[in-house]
Order: C-alpha cells, then sequence, then structure tokens
C-alpha cells in the first residue's frame, strides 16, 4: 500500500472524476449531494494519501517512493514517479488547496458535476505532473492540466468569459507547443534515447548541438529557452502575462485559485526540476538573466497592483509579482536562494489560495470584487466590524503575501532576499522596494475593505458560516504553521537542492 | 488451394456481398434486421479469417498479384473494422431511409473489399482497378441522401477531382511500365535498380503518381474535394468515406515508394532509385502546407462537418511526415496513428451525424448548448477530438509524438516545427467545438427555470453501448501502446521484396 501512495494520489481523483460521468443526473436532491460527496471524498482521500506520503518522508537527497512501470519501451518511456525535497512541498500543496477549492464550490448551482469533475481532473494532473521524474509523462500530465481550464472559465466565468478562455487556451497551446519542442530535442539529443529524468541529469546533454539549416545550434541552450518561455505562458512572466490578467477577471474565484495559487509554482518547479537538472552549465550562464526577468515581473506586478480596483485583478498581479521574486530565488544558484524559492512557491500557493477563496466569500456575499468604485471611493468599507472572522482571515492572507514575520510568506521571502544579496546588492534593492510597494497595495486594499467607515449596501454583510470555516480555517493554520515553525519542511528540502546546485558549480 | 486460402477474407465479404444483394431481394418488414446481421457477421468472419492468415506468414498470391504481408494484413483490418463501425453507425442514422439499409451495406462491404484488394495489390494495373472501384463505390455512397442536391453536388465533386486523379496515376503508371515492362512492383524494382529511369522521366512519372496519391489522401494541392464532399455525404458515410479513401491512398503510398523509390532495405531517408529528383524535399513540403493549410482552414469552417473535414486534412499532412523518413520508425508511427484513428473519426463522424438528426443542422451556432441535451454523445465527441488533436491523455498524443520525433532524427527541424505549430492551431480549432457544444450556460440555466429548455435526448442504451464499444480501444491502445506500436513495426517487416 505505502509503496504506491503516488499513484493512489494521482488516481484516486481520476477514478472520482469517472464516477461524476455516471452518478445519475443531478435530478433529485439526494443525487446532488451524492455527486458533491463522492467528488469531497475522492479528493480528500488523494490529499490523505498525499500527506502520509510527504509526512513519511526522510530529508535526504534521492527520490523517495518511486514507482517505475515501463510503458511504451520502443521510445523509452516509463511511468516513473517519485518525490524528493523539490517537489514534497508542491504535493503539500495541492493537497491542501483541492479538497478547499472543492469544499468552496460546494454550492455550485450551475453543473456542479461538471464542474467537481474537472476540479479532480486538475487535481489529478497536477500531482502527478509534480511527481513524474519521466519527461514525456511530465509533459503528458502538465499539458492535461492546461484542458480543464479552457472549459471551467469558459462555462463557469464572467460575462467576457469566451474570450477569456479562448486566449488562456491560446497561450496554454503555444506553450505547449515549445515544451514539446524541447522535450523531443533533448530525447533524441541523448544517446541512448531517454526521457528519464534521472538518466539525462548525469550532464548527458553536455555540449550536444544540432543542425539547423547548416548551422551547429546547442540543444541545451535552445532547449532551455523553449522551456523557458513555454512554462513562462503558462506561469504569467512578463510580458506573456496578459491572458492570465483577463482570466483573473473572468474566472470564478476558486478556478483562478487553482491556475495561479497551483499551477503557477508547479511551472517554477518543472522550471527549476527540468533546467537544474538537464542543462546545469546554460542555467549558470543565464542565471543573471533569471534574475532580471524576475526582477522586472516583481517591479511591474508591484506598480500594476497598485492601480487596481477590483480583488480579482490585484490578485492577479500579486501572482505576478511573487512569482518575480521566486524567479530571483531560482536565479541566485545559492542555497538560501533556492531553498527560499521552493519554499515560497508553497508559501505563495498557499497565500494566494487564502486571498481568493476570500475573494470568492466577498463575491458571493456582494456579487462584485471591485472594492473601489470608477471614481477610486471604497465601495465597501468597515466590515471589519460586520464580518470579524472574514476579517482575521483576510488579514492572514495579505500578511502572508507581504511577508511579516510569524506568517508563512515571511520565511520564503527573507530566504530569497538574503540568496539575492549575493548576486547583486541591487537585486536585494529591488526586491525590497517592491516589497514596499506590496506593503503599500495590500494595506490599501485592507483598509478599503475592512476598515473605515461602513459602505452602502453592506448593512447586511454577513460573517462567514459554520461551511466557509470549514475550508478558510485549514488554510490560514496552514499558513501559520509553515510561518511559524518552517524548519522541519526547510530541511527537507535543503539536502536536493545542495545536491542540485552542486552540478551546477 | 493455398492461394485460395490466402484470398479467403476477400472472398468471404463478396459472398457477404452476394448475400446481402440476394437477402434484400428476400426479406421485407422486421426481417431485414437479418441483413445487418449478415453483414456484420460477415465482416466479423473476414476479420477472423485475416488473424488467421497471419500464421501462414508472408507470400504471394494470384501469380505474384496479390501480396499477402504483414502490411497489407494490417489495412485489411481496419478496413474490415472501419466497415463493421460504418454499418453500425449507417444502421443508427436516420439521414439514410430504412428501405435503402442494405444498398448501404452492399456499398460499404465493397468499399472494404475494395480497400482490402489495394492494400494487397503487387501490381500497378490491380492498384489502379482496386483503388478506381473504391472510389466509383465511394461517389454512390456520398450521393447516398438522394434528395438533398448537397449530397449529389458533393457526388459530382468527388466524382470530377477522382477522374483527374485517376488520369494522373495512370499515366505515370504508364510511363514506368513502358520504362520497365513489367506490371509487378517487385520486378520493376529490380529493373529500376539495373536501369534507372532517366531523370525527366523519374520526375514526371513521380510527380504524376504522387499528385494523384495526394487526392487519394487528401493532401495539399489535391485537398479541396475534402471538406465540401464530406459536408454533403449523409454523415455516417462520410466517416467511411474519408477514412477509407485515405487508408487507400496511404496503402498505395507506403508500398509503392517503398518497394518501387527506395532501396532493397528500410535505411533511412533513402530515395536512390529516382536518381536527381529530390523527393523528400518536395514531400516535406506537401506534408508542411497541409498540415498548415488544414489548420488554418479548420479556424474558418462554421459547421461541423467542414470543420472535421479540415482537420482530416491537417492531419494527413502528419500521416506524410511519417512516409517521408521512410523508416522502420516513422512508419511505424504512421500505422499506429492510422490505427488510433479509424475509431476516433468513426466516432466523431457518428456523434456529429447524430447531432444532425436531432437538429437537422451541424452549423456550430445550431449546435450551441447541445451538451445540455446529450451529454454523453457530446463527451464522447470531445474525447474523438482531443485524441485527434493529439493532445493527452488519448494516444493521439503518443502518435503525434512518435511522428514529429522521427521526422527529427532525420533533420527535418523546420518541418518539426511547422508540425507543432499546426498542432497547436488544431488543439484551439478543436475548442472551438467544444465551446459550441457547450453554448451558453447562464442562458440554458434561466431557460430550464422558466422551464423553455428543450428536453434531453432520450437516452438509448445501444447508442452508449457502442459509444463505450469505441471508447475502449482508443483507451486501451494508449495504455498498451507498445503493443501496437511493436505491431505496426513488424507490419512493416514483412513488406515482400
Amino acid at each position: 500500500m505505502t509503496k504506491h501512495l503516488i499513484t493512489l494520489m494521482v488516481f484516486l481523483p481520476v477514478l472520482g472524476a469517472i464516477l461524476q460521468a455516471l452518478i445519475p443526473k443531478a435530478a433529485s436532491r439526494w443525487g446532488f449531494s451524492l455527486s458533491s460527496w463522492v467528488t469531497l471524498g475522492a479528493s480528500l482521500a488523494s490529499s490523505i494519501c498525499g500527506f502520509i506520503l510527504v509526512l513519511g518522508m526522510r530529508p535526504q537527497a534521492d527520490l523517495q517512493a518511486i514507482e517505475s512501470i515501463p510503458w511504451v519501451g520502443s521510445f523509452a518511456i516509463s511511468y516513473e514517479m517519485g518525490v524528493d525535497g523539490l517537489n514534497a512541498l508542491l504535493v503539500l500543496l495541492i493537497v491542501i488547496i483541492f479538497p478547499l477549492l472543492i469544499a468552496s464550490e460546494w454550492n455550485q448551482r450551475l453543473g456542479a458535476k461538471g464542474m467537481h469533475g474537472l476540479l479532480l481532473m486538475l487535481q489529478a494532473s497536477l500531482a502527478g505532473a509534480v511527481c513524474a521524474q519521466d519527461l514525456f509523462l511530465l509533459f503528458f500530465l502538465w499539458s492535461l492540466s492546461s484542458i480543464p481550464f479552457y472549459f471551467l472559465i469558459g462555462i463557469w466565468g464572467g460575462p467576457e468569459r469566451e474570450s477569456a478562455a479562448f486566449r488562456t487556451l491560446v497561450s496554454t497551446a503555444v506553450g505547449g507547443a515549445l515544451l514539446f519542442t524541447a522535450m523531443i530535442l533533448v530525447y533524441y539529443s541523448v544517446d541512448p534515447n531517454t526521457f528519464s529524468l534521472r538518466e539525462l541529469a548525469q550532464g548527458q546533454l553536455g555540449t550536444k548541438t544540432f543542425n539547423f539549416f547548416g548551422r551547429q545550434i546547442s540543444s541545451s541552450n535552445v532547449a532551455f529557452v523553449l522551456i523557458g518561455v513555454g512554462l513562462a505562458l503558462r506561469a504569467p512572466i512578463w510580458p506573456f502575462h496578459g491572458w492570465f490578467i483577463q482570466a483573473a477577471k473572468q474566472a470564478p474565484a476558486s478556478v483562478f485559485v487553482a491556475l495561479s495559487a497551483v499551477t503557477v509554482p508547479v511551472a517554477l518547479y518543472i522550471f527549476i526540476r527540468v533546467t537544474y537538472s538537464l542543462f546545469p552549465s546554460t542555467v549558470l550562464t543565464s542565471s543573471t538573466t533569471i534574475v532580471t526577468v524576475g526582477l522586472i515581473n516583481l517591479i511591474v506586478g508591484g506598480i500594476c497592483a497598485i492601480t487596481q480596483k477590483s480583488l480579482k485583478s490585484l490578485m492577479a498581479y500579486i501572482c505576478v509579482g511573487q512569482i518575480g521574486l521566486a524567479l530571483v530565488g531560482v536565479g541566485s544558484l545559492n542555497a538560501a536562494g533556492v531553498v527560499g524559492a521552493v519554499f515560497q512557491s508553497l508559501l505563495l500557493g498557499l497565500g494566494l489560495a487564502s486571498f481568493g477563496m476570500f475573494t470568492g466569500v466577498m463575491i458571493s456575499r456582494v456579487g462584485k470584487a471591485e472594492f473601489l468604485d470608477e471614481e477610486s471611493r471604497p465601495s465597501f468599507g468597515g466590515l471589519a466590524l460586520r464580518a470579524p472572522w472574514l476579517a482575521a482571515v483576510a488579514a492572514v492572507a495579505t500578511a502572508s503575501l507581504l511577508g511579516l514575520p510569524g506568517i508563512g510568506g515571511f520565511v520564503g521571502n527573507a530566504l530569497i532576499l538574503i540568496g539575492s544579496y549575493s548576486v547583486h546588492p541591487a537585486a536585494l534593492l529591488l526586491a525590497g522596494l517592491a516589497t514596499l510597494l506590496a506593503t503599500y497595495y495590500l494595506f490599501m486594499m485592507y483598509r478599503h475593505v475592512f476598515l473605515g467607515r461602513m459602505g452602502e449596501g453592506v448593512s447586511s454583510f454577513s460573517d462567514i458560516s459554520v461551511w466557509e470555516r470549514s475550508y478558510l480555517f485549514p488554510i490560514v493554520l496552514a499558513l501559520l504553521i509553515f510561518g511559524i515553525y518552517p524548519k522541519p519542511w526547510l530541511e527537507l528540502v535543503r539536502p536536493t537542492v545542495l545536491t542540485l546546485l552542486s552540478t551546477i558549480k | 488451394m493455398r492461394e485460395l486460402i490466402l484470398f479467403s477474407p476477400e472472398i468471404f465479404m463478396a459472398l457477404t456481398l452476394g448475400g446481402i444483394i440476394l437477402s434484400e431481394v428476400g426479406y421485407y418488414g422486421e426481417r431485414s434486421r437479418l441483413i445487418t446481421a449478415t453483414a456484420l457477421l460477415g465482416l466479423g468472419g473476414a476479420f477472423v479469417q485475416i488473424l488467421l492468415i497471419y500464421g501462414l506468414g508472408p507470400a504471394t498470391a494470384m501469380s505474384k498479384v496479390i501480396s499477402v504481408d504483414g502490411l497489407s494484413l494490417f489495412f485489411k483490418l481496419l478496413a474490415v473494422v472501419l466497415g463493421g463501425l460504418s454499418i453500425i453507425c449507417a444502421n443508427a442514422s436516420s439521414e439514410i431511409g430504412q428501405d435503402r439499409r442494405a444498398e448501404t451495406y452492399a456499398l460499404i462491404i465493397a468499399g472494404c473489399l475494395a480497400l482490402s484488394v489495394v492494400a494487397g495489390a503487387a501490381d500497378i494495373l490491380l492498384a489502379f482497378l482496386a483503388l478506381q472501384c473504391l472510389n466509383l463505390i465511394c461517389f454512390g455512397l456520398v450521393a447516398f441522401a438522394r434528395r438533398s442536391s448537397s449530397s449529389v453536388e458533393a457526388s459530382i465533386k468527388h466524382m470530377i477531382s477522382s477522374a483527374v486523379a485517376a488520369g494522373l496515376l495512370l499515366f505515370g503508371f504508364v510511363i514506368l511500365f513502358a520504362h520497365t515492362k513489367t506490371l509487378n512492383i517487385y520486378e520493376m524494382h529490380t529493373v529500376l535498380i539495373s536501369s534507372p529511369l532517366p531523370p525527366h522521366a523519374a520526375l514526371v512519372s513521380l510527380a504524376l503518381i504522387f499528385l494523384s496519391l495526394c487526392f487519394q489522401m487528401g493532401a495539399f494541392p489535391m485537398h479541396l474535394w475534402m471538406p465540401d464532399v464530406l459536408q454533403g455525404a449523409p454523415t455516417p458515410i462520410a466517416g467511411f468515406v474519408a477514412v477509407a479513401v485515405r487508408l487507400a491512398g496511404l496503402a498505395v503510398a507506403i508500398r509503392f515508394f517503398v518497394v518501387l523509390f527506395a532501396q532493397a532495405k528500410l535505411s533511412p531517408g533513402q530515395w536512390m532509385v529516382m536518381g536527381s529528383v529530390d523527393w523528400p524535399q518536395m514531400m516535406a513540403i506537401v506534408s508542411g502546407l497541409t498540415m498548415s493549410v488544414g489548420a488554418l482552414l479548420a479556424f474558418r469552417q462554421h459547421s461541423a462537418k467542414r470543420l472535421l473535414a479540415s482537420l482530416f486534412v491537417s492531419e494527413t499532412g502528419f500521416f506524410l511526415m511519417g512516409l517521408l523518413v521512410l523508416d522502420q520508425m516513422g512508419m511505424a508511427a504512421l500505422l499506429y496513428n492510422v490505427g488510433v484513428q479509424v475509431f476516433a473519426w468513426t466516432g466523431a463522424f457518428y456523434v456529429v451525424g447524430f447531432l444532425y438528426d436531432q437538429l437537422k443542422s451541424d452549423h456550430l451556432t445550431d449546435l450551441s448548448g447541445i451538451m445540455s441535451r446529450a451529454a454523453p454523445e457530446c463527451i464522447f465527441l470531445l474525447l474523438c477530438l482531443v485524441c485527434i488533436a493529439g493532445l493527452p491523455p488519448f494516444p493521439g498524443f503518443l502518435g503525434q509524438f512518435a511522428l514529429v520525433g522521427a521526422a527529427i532524427r532525420h533533420d527535418w527541424y523546420a518541418l518539426a516545427i511547422v508540425a507543432i505549430l499546426s498542432r497547436a492551431l488544431i488543439a484551439i480549432a478543436t475548442a472551438r467545438i467544444g465551446f459550441s457544444l457547450v453554448g451558453n450556460v447562464t442562458q440554458q440555466l434561466a431557460e430550464e427555470a422558466m422551464g423553455t429548455l428543450p428536453a434531453p435526448v432520450a437516452v438509448s442504451p445501444g447508442r452508449r453501448v457502442f459509444l463505450f464499444a469505441l471508447l475502449m480501444p482508443m483507451v486501451l491502445i494508449g495504455v498498451f501502446a507498445e503493443v501496437l506500436l511493436d505491431w505496426a513495426g513488424k507490419s512493416l517487416h514483412f513488406i515482400l521484396w
């Protein structure tokens, strides 16, 4: 049983999704709740497997809980799964967020079965993509995870959902195409051809070149660029973030949580995993570029976030900024920075998720996410008195995104900042500036929503219900736990990161 | 006797054909259902016989006119499966009148028979005749919705373009025959090695043959008939015609190119016999143009059938990529894809036909919101399209990888890039169908509240079973991809030299 925890974690949601199709149409009240409970059950069961898996890990550099079954022998494709320090926290992120997301969509009236099924497919494919140790399998599951988003945004989204869904699809399709090219290039560059990340990691790619219209081009450089751009199209890296902002405005809050809080950290993880192990020399030469891109993202996200009037687009720009910060850590190429980036990707996910769920609660209460109206006057105001619990949840989410000490985000932020100093002091300066910006826009948002004079039309605003607490509190709890006692998690990450870094330098 | 045994699937199909024609005369009323059973049993029998013949190993029959080898048996199996599925589809469709079912089955089985003969033909004359026979049957099938003018128009279009293609093919073959004085392709190969064709003759001959096969496969620049004909034909027939005509084209292309123009061993990229002409380059251009033109056409279509036809054209471009590299891996990938897509395309056309029966239209705007009324069918259609577009989790993804990989192995980087870009375009074009199936959910919800939502389509267990039966091979091919790839590879080993 314990040997197949990863497989269970990946396939239980798939089973749940198939059951959604088989459970009779939601005609009766009874049938409705049955399919919802099946969804939640499948998601929770998968999460329990994930928790057991991560909690049972030893802090060592090697892959653990490996499962390997040959799949297509003639192309050396295998079903190979495993966890190590790099992806353990991501597994944790996915298993924490998805059951809560499904709970937050519990009262979805519109085609609940379809939405739940798609969310389960997302959980399965993202969990699989995180654990996959075979390049083909990784790409397979990663591109599988893009399909549900199209429908989730296109069906359950806001008034301009179709164009948002279309733009999302275009960017993911192009990104997928680039990754696909990179994957094939890598596969045929090594001899014997292989997809196994472990075999590819042994510096096999080295100085291989290929002939393109009579010119010799380094495979690893091209593959690095393709993978970088391909992932940047899914994680909203400037200048490819346009679709993301539109998706944020149109997607339902829970879907956008999946799109930002889960997909973006997974994209970052894939970038670290593939580039660090496959193209160490290219990473070394392009570390400055990575840091620069990260800083640009950080500043662009911060400046744009100041002008936002809607919780949804604010969250999108926070995500753009935060992923930039994580990239600074990735490009710093020292233990503090990279460990910080890995840890930050977990906390960024949890922070964004709590923020997104808070947004969802707001939308369900007042039907809009704009906290400032056209003339920049607060539309809510003074909600803290009406809804103290919601105010507390939002406070923790905001504080974590800011990186206030004692709450999750602080550890990651601090480590990244320490790491970035060694690259260039200017990086530290800019990152610090961006944090100041974040303080400004997040506190302004908080002030407009929760403090000050009570606005019109919020007199009937009620505090979060028991059901809403059941999915908001666990995530707040997680933010606090990771913030107050990060040591075991950091120790889980550190050995793998050190091993990876030692191959680069 | 042995030759008769080698030829037994075809004989069995011919007997079934006779039986159907006789029973159409004899049966009436309720008993006409027996005709469907006869047709399916006949094809089932042929299927078993083909599997049994695998044991007899590669051989030739009928004074070396027919070759019974892995390649022909592979295509024969696909032909029989396609025929069986098409008969079930036609049986379920209301586009074909109850009283005309028997004729449809007879024509479909005749088509399978022609396709089987094409697959095994080792003689240029037989290949030509069998191809034309298949095309002739397709004209009839396409025009089957007699009262619809678009059906007749489609049939005439098909006929005219097919006549042009037949002429080209014949001219190409004549040049080869005039030089080699033999009709058998294996003998032709030996003659061509000892005394190659003059460069100009080679250019003209191969260009003519290739253009004609482009028509058959639906490749650029002869792809224009595809959307028109598939739109006009009754939908279940459209699936059969599209897949069967392309299967025939691919079978001839693989056998003729490999045997006639390549070296005696399947070593990569060797097209030496035709000397001075740079065939791979030309084929690469055709392949790239086909896939991109198809993908771009798919963007502009408003009719579901035409959209499917454009995707079909684009897919042909991918298949050409496997043919182009002319090595074991590329062609095994090609056969793998062909095998997968028989199920995916039949399923896609079946569901579009089913929706056409419900709505009397296949316009994307008319399809809007049909998902709420026929969810399982629409989901199945989406799964088929996902497979066709080469997205995970279906085997189309692996097939696409194998084909692009084969191109990259032989340094066709530019072609591979075009291929990947067209795949991205196709994924987006496919999503348009998905979107119109789902429609405007908010509006549907409002209609449901007001009680004006049209009632769901009646559930038919038979239809669900059929859909499930089509889905199973697609899933299983994905899980056991290795087996099919291996089998496809083996099929190529036994092309007789």
